[in-house]
């Protein structure tokens, strides 16, 4: 008889991810993901001028708010066929990496790396031989056995006192736990550094976005960002160094700390390479403009179907027309109004709640499809789409990766290996190495471009009054975001955000396909069912985020339904 | 130097949940602060909350709560009662709230010595912006709570005799009529 799991963690009024899992002989036999709160904001925007949009457009989110604005002015530039200064579309692209390098950071320490190593081991290890462990695998200066010394003494101080506050509900001691004391040791010394580094990343949203959360410098059309070299309150020297100083830490910090453990827990755990796969449909986008018109780009994007990566097939442009045609949400097991799959310009947000029915509706995300398959976006997608279209950047740490597994724990993976759990670390991280060099690329080009003269930062939007459509994309750190707009008589007629997690979240469809982390927990062994680790391993590989940001307090802390066995 | 945060906590188009950055917005038009106080419209934020709060002497936020009292109360909360929650299963970035970025910070030993939330309980949480006519009601009472806290910790806080206009660009009020909320922005008294 087949054991039914829901991880249903209640800290908001409403909003958040829910999981369902049915269990047969310790492994998973069915599944089900789904939000529970309406995500009814894109109404909001109806009527308002579609110059605001990015402001509002921005609150969606309370994690990722840059993207949605900036996915925001891109849909009204591509409706007014708007192109962008050199200097604004390196501005931006600088805001999004550096946004992107805090979010990959935070990701991997501390909200996932706690399913990995065991906190709780952590004061039986040794702080020298850690430190000498720490000097075979990564170059970095802050792994000396007083460091990790420190590290350790935070957590005997905080299981000491029998409150085990910030770590109270990890699985310590679970069987699927396998670090030795002190790798967990050296990989906590790191969630404590990482701390400091991903709060370097987002001091460079906060210069050029003025602040953060909530950057204030984008306009449709450009920035708003004043250049003058020799002045300190608007975008000159001065500022211009301290985001090179402050990148240049982020940058080693994600390549000889964030890659290396990411690799080494990969080496440690080679079984995880063979689960969690799910849907091998993949799509990115291409990002990182590097002209004003939008014709070459950074990140190279396309689709791959059914894992077959020799068949990739590659978008040209952000906005490319088989992206625009391909993308189509279906609401049959939704909770919404309507039985067909649409457009997004020609998306509805009715609701239509019925209560958590499996068979029938049980999810406020839609099942967004291309060309009529769920797809799986993500760091894992990009990485996938750019090595086998032969992206440069791309190959040189996926290799990397590959090469560290096997120097590490003599783990031989292929890139087919990254269709996993594992997988979606992985290429965060070598996503995340990519960012890196990039974020030095696209600052000096700015500062390059800058030196030629050329201090323009907007092109001025005219809004026609008859009917324009656009869609703005942005390969957020989830993956791929795009915001569909539809303007008339100089206001918005239409507005839909298909986000990351609405991919990835995704329920069934018509035709009963699961979505991606649906279909990534079918046949999942449980070695403690009623301790369900290794399915928050695999939800948590990929990044998963609501985009609802209900936050109202309940100071009850209700604890409510955590892996409730029915 | 900073030493002492004032953070509106809420998404603004989330009704009430709008309330935190709402009263943020009010107390910054309406008070001058001396230099060492920050005021910052946070959003809805998860773990980026604890690189805020780090290092700080004072924390004072305002943030919707979920409570059976009537809507529009006002209820405080100190330090050890945030950290009384137990964290809960995360299962996306959402989740980690207050009570976990606050056991952060003292998991690293550089949580705030004096921390108030302010919270005013909630009357509907559906997408639109504006606040229940209770919940508005009592911005006052929330506003004085904080002035009251930061005099008692020795800052400088005073009322302006000119207030500005607030800044809440995103509407004051509910209901349809759009124009109605724009004029209430541009010209709120």
């Amino acid at each position: 008889m087949a054991k039914r799991i829901t991880i249903d963690p209640i800290t908001r009024i409403e909003g958040h991810l829910r999981i369902d899992v049915e269990v047969d002989n310790n492994a998973v036999s069915n599944a089900w993901a789904s939000c529970t709160m309406w995500r009814g904001i894109e109404k909001i925007l109806r009527g308002r001028d579609p110059r605001d949009a990015w402001l509002f457009t921005q609150r969606f989110c309370g994690v990722c708010t840059t993207v949605h604005a900036m996915a925001s002015v891109r849909s009204v530039e591509d409706a007014l066929k708007l192109e962008i200064p050199l200097n604004a579309q390196f501005i931006r692209n600088l805001i999004l990496i550096a946004h992107a390098l805090h979010d990959h950071i935070v990701h991997f320490y501390q909200l996932s790396a706690l399913d990995w190593v065991d906190v709780m081991q952590i004061p039986k290890a040794d702080p020298a031989a850690t430190s000498k462990l720490a000097e075979s695998l990564s170059s970095w200066t802050r792994n000396s056995r007083n460091e990790l010394k420190a590290a350790q003494d935070r957590v005997n101080a905080v299981a000491s006192s029998g409150q085990l506050g910030i770590f109270t509900n990890g699985y310590w001691g679970h069987p699927a736990m396998r670090l030795s004391p002190e790798v967990n040791l050296l990989a906590f010394s790191h969630y404590v550094q990482a701390l400091e580094y991903q709060r370097k990343a987002l001091q460079v949203v906060g210069i050029l976005g003025s602040k953060t959360p909530h950057i204030q410098n984008l306009t449709v059309g450009g920035v708003a960002n004043a250049i003058d070299l020799d002045s300190q309150s608007a975008l000159g020297m001065d500022k211009l160094e301290m985001i090179r100083t402050l990148l240049a830490e982020v940058v080693q910090f994600v390549q000889q700390v964030y890659f290396v453990d990411v690799c080494a827990v990969a080496a440690m755990y080679p079984d995880w390479f063979k689960i969690g796969s799910g849907v091998k449909n993949y799509l990115a986008v291409p990002d990182l403009p590097l002209d004003s018109r939008g014709s070459a780009y950074d990140l190279p994007g396309g689709y791959i179907r059914g894992g077959d990566l020799a068949g990739v097939k590659g978008f040209k442009t952000a906005s490319d027309a088989a992206f625009r045609q391909g993308v189509s949400e279906d609401v049959m097991h939704a909770y919404y109004q309507g039985d067909k799959a649409l457009h997004p310009w020609a998306g509805e947000t009715e609701p239509a709640f019925t209560g958590w029915d499996g068979d029938q509706k049980y999810s406020w995300v839609k099942a967004p499809r291309f060309n009529g398959e769920p797809m799986q976006v993500g760091p894992l997608a990009q990485v996938l789409v750019g090595y086998s279209q032969g992206h440069a950047l791309t190959r040189k740490y996926t290799d990397l990766a590959i090469d560290k597994f096997a120097a590490i724990g003599g783990v031989r993976a292929t890139p087919a290996a990254l269709h996993s759990t594992l997988g979606r670390h992985a290429a965060r991280a070598i996503r995340a190495c990519m960012l890196a060099e990039l974020a030095q690329k696209h600052l000096q080009l700015l500062v390059d471009n800058i030196a030629k003269g050329d201090y323009t930062v907007h092109n001025q939007p005219v809004l026609p009054s008859h009917e324009v459509q656009g869609v703005g994309t942005h390969e957020a750190p989830r993956g791929t975001l795009s915001h569909w707009i539809v303007i008339k008589d100089e206001k918005i007629k239409n507005y839909q955000a298909v986000v990351p997690s609405t991919w990835n979240a995704s329920p069934r469809d018509r035709a009963g396909a699961h979505g991606p982390y649906e279909a990534s927990l079918l046949h999942t062994p449980l070695a403690r069912p009623e301790e369900p680790l290794e399915v928050l391993r695999t939800v948590h590989s990929f990044d998963p985020c609501m985009a609802c940001a209900c936050h109202a307090f309940d100071p009850s802390g209700r604890k409510i339904g955590v892996a409730k066995i029915l | 130097m900073r030493t002492a945060l004032i953070g509106g906590i809420g998404n603004v188009l989330l009704g009430d949940d709008g309330v935190g950055p709402f009263v943020l917005r009010m107390i910054e038009s309406q008070y001058c602060f001396g230099e060492d106080i920050e005021l910052v419209d946070l959003g809805t934020p998860s773990l980026d909350l604890t690189h805020q709060i780090v290092g700080l002497r004072a924390l004072i936020l305002v943030d919707s709560v979920a409570s059976d009292d009537p809507p529009g109360t006002v209820v405080l909360y100190r330090k050890e009662d945030i950290l009384r929650i137990i964290p809960t299963e995360q299962l996306d970035p959402h989740s980690p709230a207050l009570s976990e970025c606050l056991m952060t910070a003292e998991m690293l030993g550089a949580s705030p010595e004096h921390v108030l939330l302010v919270g005013i309980v909630g009357a509907q949480y559906e997408p639109g912006q504006g606040l229940s006519p209770e919940v508005r009601e009592s911005v006052a009472k929330a506003i004085a709570e904080i002035v009251q806290e930061l005099q008692r910790l020795g800052y400088f806080c005073q009322a302006k005799r000119f207030p500005d206009a607030p800044g809440i660009w995103w509407g004051e009020t509910r209901g349809p009529d759009r124009d109605r909320k724009r004029k209430a922005v541009s010209n709120p008294r």
